[in-house]
């Protein structure tokens, strides 16, 4: 256990800036010995087809056991039977943690899917406790795949004190037509695609609030607006700029972790963009930059005392802190000339951004308590708009050359890219836990 | 009579047609046949009935002038606007307005100054590299560059709307430095 939680904590080495060579990896465990080994044994299934549970829950939560990161899933050469004579036979297969499964079609059409793991390992030592999990659940038939889901981030939560990131979503935008976006959502294994908005016009920027609310820029009445939801699920309305404001163009909206404010920027009348926080309940607007030059891409750190974001008031583009009130401003990134799209990690440890070197961008982490730098892609393609899983061990982000982008998910050392979902024309993924 | 009624509507139905109202003095009418006008029948009984008869005549031909002569000014501004309103240029991540465009905001504040009405949109634009966020930003910049320069060659600031859509609407498809050039640009378009 101790080795899996090293292996958790990949790092990758530091980096002069950008011109310094791809990182060097400082890898404190990853060796597939170190992980941790469990089995899913096909469900025993009344009512269902085998090939839906087979596509729909028996691959989803193989994979998504493998993606989690600890977990080793044994799927070759193992034992048939699951009795606790069985037990032995699968401690020599590999295994720690054997994972029986049930799925029962009830009257009324919903499936009841029944977990039970068992500590095999344990089961060699007399009076150990080998039941070590045991959970029901219950859904739609059509839910068998999220319950797959929550299955694994449940099974994380037993291992490792913190629950998987199976059952979270990526929320996106797509170029569905010349100059015509709207913003998708994808759930994380790259199922369940669907359009959040139909405006048929250019609607760019989401932004996911913890409950589930988005808001994105949309173009829909000509000039560029804040739209979005005022309560989860509610309608999608106008935010910003409020009745009897002076327009101006608005850009990047960024809810604030509590919900409550909503970061965003605004143009004025000399071509500069500044950073304002909408109280989005009140209406009331304060002004965090008032300078001339480009401030943009907020982000807040978790407590919501802070922002990150760009700006060129030292020429090119760099990222900066400041406080939620626009106090303390200073610059972050200190080599390359051009760090832009800082997003803050769900611990408040790290800051993800973009940097640019010989013409593509490549993603780059910036550690507060070490005040270092570390690249995490380098450049066949460019690579943008990094933003976190909700666990912070990925970080989704676009990318692409020639312009065909595409979303895809990278650990923090580079090294296990994924594509998240097979769409093209995809840009400025946000991943979130909430639904 | 009816026929008069609708001349307003119908001049008012071209101009919005274009999206400009011209409140210039018409050019003179085209001139009408003399028949038209001295032409009177004198039989009596039917007399009201002729003189209606050319009344409705005068105002159809009335109308058919001035729905012409309301045709040409409108090919006339448009060929203006085509000719004047030509995109500009900027260097990566710049917005200052480079000599070589500064005749065509010469031509484009002419173009105003001879059509009081004309109101225009500037939107600023960037070719695919670099981020979202950043590129609106300078797109709106851009757009404020040559709304500025206008102003300083004596156009009313109000008549100049600004927008940015960053790097989200190119120009052309290409992916080289011929192509990002003309990504990167301000495109005037009659509002």
């Amino acid at each position: 256990m101790k080795l899996v939680l090293l292996g958790l904590l990949l790092l990758v080495g530091p980096i002069l800036g950008a011109q310094a060579p791809p990182s060097q990896e400082v890898v404190l465990s990853t060796s597939a010995g170190s992980k941790f080994g469990v089995a899913v044994p096909f469900p025993q299934v009344q009512g269902v087809a085998p090939a839906t549970v087979t596509k729909e829950f028996h691959e989803v939560l193989n994979r998504d056991l493998e993606e989690a990161g600890p977990f080793s899933v044994l799927r070759n050469q193992l034992p048939t039977a699951t009795d606790p004579a069985s037990y032995p036979a699968w401690v020599t297969a590999g295994t720690e943690w054997l994972i029986l499964t049930g799925i029962t079609r009830k009257d009324g059409g919903d499936v009841d899917v029944t977990v039970q793991v068992v500590d095999v390992m344990a089961a060699q030592t007399k009076n150990a406790k080998t039941a070590v999990f045991s959970k029901r659940y219950t859904g739609k038939e059509g839910a068998l795949r999220r319950i797959a889901h929550r299955i694994s981030d449940d099974l994380m939560a037993q291992l490792t004190g913190e629950s998987g990131v199976a059952g979270t979503r990526v929320v996106f935008v797509r170029e569905v037509g010349r100059g015509i976006k709207e913003v998708y959502q994808v759930d994380r294994d790259g199922a369940n695609a669907r359009a959040l908005t139909s405006y048929r016009s250019l609607t760019i920027s989401p932004t996911v609030a913890a409950d589930g609310r988005i808001a994105y820029v949309t173009y829909k009445g000509g000039t560029p607006e804040i739209w979005g939801q005022r309560t989860p699920g509610g309608p999608h309305v106008r935010l910003y700029p409020t009745a009897g404001r002076p327009g101006g163009n608005c850009f990047c909206p960024v809810w604030s972790p509590n919900g409550r404010r909503l970061a965003l920027v605004q143009g004025d009348r000399r071509g500069n963009t500044d950073i304002l926080v909408l109280d989005v309940a009140t209406g009331r607007v304060r002004r965090l930059t008032d300078s001339n030059c480009i401030n943009t891409d907020p982000t807040w750190n978790p407590a919501g005392t802070q922002l990150a974001f760009t700006s060129d008031r030292e020429g090119g583009p760099q990222v900066f802190l400041m406080g939620d009130d626009g106090s303390n401003v200073r610059r972050l990134t200190q080599e390359g000339t051009y760090n832009a799209s800082p997003c803050w990690s769900p611990s408040g440890a790290m800051i993800a951004y973009v940097s640019r070197f010989e013409g593509k961008f490549d993603l780059f982490v910036y550690k507060l308590g070490e005040g270092k730098a570390y690249q995490i892609t380098t450049g066949v393609a460019s690579s943008e708009s990094p933003s976190w899983s909700p666990d912070e061990r990925r970080i989704v982000f676009s990318s692409g050359s020639r312009g065909g982008m595409q979303l895809y998910t990278t650990d923090l050392s580079g090294n296990t890219l994924r594509r998240l979902v097979d769409l093209s024309g995809c840009q400025s993924p946000k991943g979130t836990r909430s639904w | 009579m009816n026929l008069v009624r609708n001349l307003v509507p119908l001049s008012v139905i071209l101009a919005l047609g274009v999206g400009v109202a011209c409140k210039k003095p018409a050019p003179a009418p085209a001139p009408v046949e003399p028949a038209a006008v001295t032409a009177p029948e004198p039989a009596p009984a039917p007399q009201t009935q002729t003189n209606d008869d050319d009344a409705a005549r005068k105002a159809a031909e009335e109308a058919e002038a001035a729905r012409k002569a309301e045709a040409e000014r409108m090919a006339a501004f448009k060929a203006a606007a085509a000719a004047a309103l030509k995109d500009i240029n900027f260097e990566f991540d710049k917005s200052d307005i480079r000599e070589v465009d500064k005749t065509k905001l010469q031509a484009i504040a002419d173009f105003l100054k001879a059509y009081p009405d004309a109101k225009l949109q500037i939107a600023g634009n960037c070719d695919e590299r670099g981020t979202v966020e950043y590129n609106l930003a300078l797109g709106e910049r851009r757009a404020h560059a040559a709304q500025s320069y206008l102003t300083s060659l004596g156009v009313d600031e109000g008549r100049l709307a600004t927008i940015s859509y960053g790097k989200e609407k190119p120009e052309v498809d290409g992916h080289d430095d011929a192509s990002w050039l003309i990504n990167r640009n301000d495109q005037f378009t009659l509002q």
